[in-house]
């Protein structure tokens, strides 16, 4: 017996190599780690009858869904066929799989992004959402408050309060009617007026939850009134139809109604320009719209953040140069962790995008 | 030794590929297809899902060729997965007493004004229909 052959090397009872067993062992963490939120997520789900599903309104786009599906797929297929093609010594087709397969984790991103752009955009963040008519016309009263504000603040910087910026308005109004009153300087300020008086229209009627079809004068009538079912509640209204391209355009405006309140504002030339921006579908109430906006971004983004930490280690194993076959098991494990996001993304694409 | 290299999976993985993409597919045209129940659709495409899983888990994660150790591993892991979903589902999914949440409140109270909304609806298409009939 010589020592001319090395040692075979100290085995832990289990057939493969410790790198391998320590991929595996994380991989069971990481199990756990998304079982817990999945399974939250489908408990949540079923505690709670009237969770949204319609797409028009969660912005959720299968089309988008089903392609990153099909593009993690494919890189998954990629990250085994070059595992298997540097075991065969083929080390440049190996590298060409690998490379693409990060082109697929950048382009499954990019789409991932487009996804989180329309939610921001629609203002589907978790505690953003308003879930019933009232917590919908609360949104609007304080959005615009805060823009207002932000135009009072603008306009008198040195002034504090709003109080005092509103009477500073009207003071700075009269002078320029009696100075300059063509000037664009008394139609901007006439126009934050405009803003404003409508704002508080508003702000009192939402408050005191009285129809918008009630005027001022009234509406102090109506606050001696004892008999509260002579008071016109105030409504949300109905949104616009979106998709529809032609609907849009014919949609009777009901300036009664919260929603058809801002659509006139954003209909007046003298300050749309205050509120043209603010999407009506900002405040349309979804009822668990919050816990679903939890769950989609506490998975999704989970997810994403996987799908970064696989596309450096594709990177750091396509920096290895040459990349040989002592480094199959790096490869090896890295297509582990590799498949094992594609398969998060496997359950996350039906409960997320058709459930 | 330097060229004894291992046996090529390549067609079994292309195979499995080709697998998972038919089964993609098919969860996108389940869902298309307005099944009636939704509870079929979701029986469905979680079927779907599991059997993706299963082909993933199998070929490109290699666990068909590996040896019982994958068990060991893997069991525990899974056991204790399951541990918070069903601890949460008695009270957050089944609600074993009668639910007071304002979102509840709110999806009761929309359920019963669409009920009422359908009867009126019913009501006014029978008001209707006497004289849509008179006419014709």
């Amino acid at each position: 017996m010589t020592h001319a052959h090395a040692a075979p090397a100290l085995r832990m009872g289990i057939p493969i190599t410790t790198a391998k067993l320590g991929m595996w062992l994380f991989l069971g963490t990481e199990i756990m780690f998304f079982t817990a939120f999945i399974g939250t997520y489908i408990v949540m789900r079923i505690g709670s009858p009237g969770w949204p599903t319609d797409v028009h309104i969660t912005h959720i786009n299968i089309a988008l869904g089903g392609i990153n599906t099909f593009v993690l797929i494919f890189s998954s297929y990629l990250v085994v066929y070059s595992h298997d093609a540097l075991l065969q010594g083929k080390a440049q087709t190996a590298k060409l799989a690998m490379l693409i397969t990060l082109i697929c984790g950048v382009l499954f991103l990019g789409i991932k992004s487009v996804e989180y752009y329309g939610k921001f955009q629609h203002d589907i963040l978790p505690g953003h959402i308003p879930e019933n008519d009232r917590q919908a016309m609360n949104k609007l009263v304080n959005d615009l408050q805060y823009r207002l504000d932000g135009q009072l603040a603008s306009m008198f910087p040195d002034v504090k309060t709003r109080e005092d910026r509103l009477s500073e308005l009207d003071s700075k109004l009269t002078d320029l009617q009696a100075k300059s009153p063509e000037s664009a300087e008394f139609k901007s300020a006439a126009g934050l007026k405009k803003f404003a008086d409508e704002f508080f229209f508003l702000r009192d009627h939402v408050r005191d939850e009285v129809s918008l079809a009630v005027s001022r004068p009234d509406m102090d009538k109506l606050r001696s009134e004892s008999d509260a079912s002579k008071i016109p509640p105030i409504a949300l209204g109905t949104f616009p139809e979106h998709h529809g391209g032609e609907g849009e355009h014919h949609a009777e405006v009901d300036k009664s109604t919260v929603v058809g309140y801002l659509q006139a504002m954003q209909a007046d030339p003298e300050i749309s320009h205050f509120v043209s921006n603010y999407e009506v579908a900002r405040i349309r109430p979804i009822l668990y719209g919050n816990l679903f906006a939890s769950n989609y971004f506490l998975m999704t983004g989970f997810h994403a953040i996987h799908v970064i930490v696989g596309l450096i280690l594709f990177i750091m194993a396509l920096m290895r140069n040459p990349l040989t076959i002592a480094d199959a098991v790096f490869v090896e494990n890295i297509g582990l962790y590799w498949h094992f996001v594609d398969l998060v993304w496997i359950f996350l694409f039906p409960l997320i995008y058709i459930i | 030794m330097s060229h004894d290299h291992a046996e090529s999976h390549a067609g079994t993985y292309f195979a499995v590929f080709l697998a998972l993409c038919v089964f993609t597919g098919l969860s996108v045209l389940a869902d298309t297809m307005h099944l009636g129940n939704k509870n079929v659709l979701r029986v469905i495409v979680m079927a779907i899902a599991v059997a993706k899983a299963m082909c993933v888990l199998l070929f490109f994660m290699h666990l068909k060729f590996e040896r019982a150790w994958k068990y060991l591993l893997l069991a525990p892991t899974l056991i204790l997965a399951s541990a918070i979903p069903f601890a949460l589902m008695p009270d957050v999914g089944m609600s074993y007493y009668t639910p007071t949440a304002p979102q509840h409140l709110e999806y009761e109270r929309m359920q019963a004004s669409a009920e009422h909304h359908s009867e009126g609806a019913e009501h006014h298409a029978e008001g209707e229909h006497a004289p849509a009939a008179a006419e014709h």
